[in-house]
């Protein structure tokens, strides 16, 4: 059908039946994938934290829900699933900022769920998730004060960010947190590099969900990427020889 | 009954989803101007115009939300209230002036002018000192190959960018300038793309997962 995009349909469509393939599999052949240092190392901070009695910061950074850029946000939500349900019986929970108020009412309602999975409900305070400033240096003019009044030592940062998200991971830095940093955005992710002691890279900042939950949907999602991935590469390395070859695509 | 409301959420939800994303693959012109498809894509209009209100007033909630976490820690003499006494003063300033004169007004832009962009300029600034900072501190936190690279490949870049470091219209400046380039052209757009294509594959999954109601940050009661 004219003004219809197929292939855009069709790639959608095959990602849907990988997925659906992936869940399936995944109950009987639990996948292996590679280790990622920074969350490897999270765990460990997020239980010293608890143990300490100091508390957990999560920042879903200064991207809007209606946005382009809500995808890391949409997957630090996931994240922050798991580590609010961790930390919620702990004496000081997780507090989580955002620079929208949308993301925000979606954060507050995560927190409640896991609190509620962890049946600490009475625990949960609507206080705890907050957004700190509209604009994306308000957001981050907010954060030390945060930082300092909550005793943060834990400081992970896992949404959409500009430039402002280097200054935002080297705020939880001089505070010697445990600062761990991913955006979607690829000069962001340089800047995260040099600023944060355990940055994300890539797609490393979509895959909080499969990591720490273990949770089958993001296990399956996980292998649709890394299918996808092989699909990709062997398309663009099938162009290149076709073009050598002459071929006009 | 509560999981009652959550299965309508999740099918509000993936059906409101489905709807206004399989708008991205039909042209406009494509569609007859009756009919029910003509009616699915004004509900998908309609249902994208809900959707940047509802973010207009959950700005407006977030705000409010802000305030009576300020107001609750003076209220409370919890530390650093004084910075939440000044918030608050500075919020009602500005609200209140914005309501009687508007948000053009004069008094609304002294604000503005005075506060806000000097302190947001301030913020600029202090990034670049922070981020040649980093570049110091990255070789001692992590002395890898890695970093010597990404430190190498930024001390280039700014010979080849950075005016008055090499005397212009000489070798090196030819040199460094073409250095540069290459770098920024070629490799560096390479690994990009190379990293675009994960993040694209990472938010289309993510995209997919709150589609068909397997996350649920809307309540998963």
């Amino acid at each position: 059908m004219m003004g219809l995009d197929l292939l855009g349909l069709a790639v959608l469509g095959l990602m849907i039946i990988l997925l659906m393939i992936y869940l399936a599999i995944g109950k009987r052949q639990a996948p292996i994938f590679r280790e990622i240092p920074a969350f490897e190392a999270l765990k460990g901070a997020i239980e010293r934290a608890v143990e300490a009695g100091e508390r957990v910061h999560f920042s879903l950074g200064t991207g809007s829900v209606i946005g382009t850029d809500v995808a890391p946000a949409l997957a630090g939500l996931a994240t922050l699933a798991e580590i609010a349900r961790v930390t919620s019986l702990s004496d000081r929970p997780a507090v989580v900022t955002t620079g929208d108020g949308a993301m925000a009412i979606l954060a507050q309602d995560t927190l409640r769920s896991a609190y509620t999975q962890a049946g600490a409900l009475d625990r949960y305070r609507p206080s705890a998730a907050r957004m700190l400033g509209p604009t994306p240096f308000s957001y981050v003019a907010s954060l030390p004060s945060l930082l300092s009044n909550e005793d943060a030592s834990v400081h992970i940062l896992m949404g959409a960010f500009g430039a402002e998200g280097a200054l935002a991971a080297d705020f939880g830095e001089r505070r010697n947190c445990f600062v761990m940093a991913g955006t979607d955005d690829v000069q962001s992710q340089a800047l995260l590099y040099a600023t944060a002691a355990h940055p994300l890279i890539g797609e490393e900042v979509f895959v909080g969900g499969a990591y720490l939950r273990r949770d089958k949907a993001h296990l399956a999602s996980l292998r649709v990427q890394d299918a996808m991935r092989f699909i990709l590469i062997l398309g663009i390395l099938l162009g290149a020889v076709l073009g050598l070859l002459g071929v006009d695509l | 009954m509560r999981l009652g409301s959550y299965l309508l959420w999740a099918a509000v939800a993936t059906a409101t989803g489905i709807l206004v994303l399989l708008g991205y693959f039909v042209q406009l012109d494509a569609i007859p101007p009756e009919g029910w498809l003509q009616s699915i894509f004004q509900l998908r209009l309609l249902l994208m115009r809900w959707a940047v209100l509802l973010a207009g007033v959950a700005l407006f909630v977030g705000l409010i939300h802000l305030m009576a976490v300020h107001w609750s820690k003076v209220s409370d003499q919890a530390r650093g209230w004084g910075y939440s006494a000044i918030f608050l003063l500075a919020f009602l300033a500005t609200l209140i002036l914005g309501l009687i004169f508007g948000p053009d007004s004069a008094a609304v832009l002294l604000f503005f002018n005075y506060i806000q962009m000097p302190v947001e300029t301030t913020l600029s600034a202090l990034l670049a000192i922070t981020l040649a900072l980093a570049g110091f501190r990255l070789l001692s936190r992590r002395p890898d190959l890695i970093s010597a690279i990404f430190i190498g490949t930024a001390f280039l870049v700014l010979l080849g960018s950075g005016p008055g470091l090499i005397p212009g219209g000489s070798m090196l400046d030819s040199f460094f300038g073409g250095l540069r380039n290459w770098l920024a052209q070629v490799s560096a757009a390479g690994g990009a793309r190379g990293i675009l294509l994960g993040v694209a594959l990472g938010s289309i999954m993510t995209g997919l997962r709150v589609l068909l109601a397997m996350d649920r940050p809307y309540g998963d009661e």
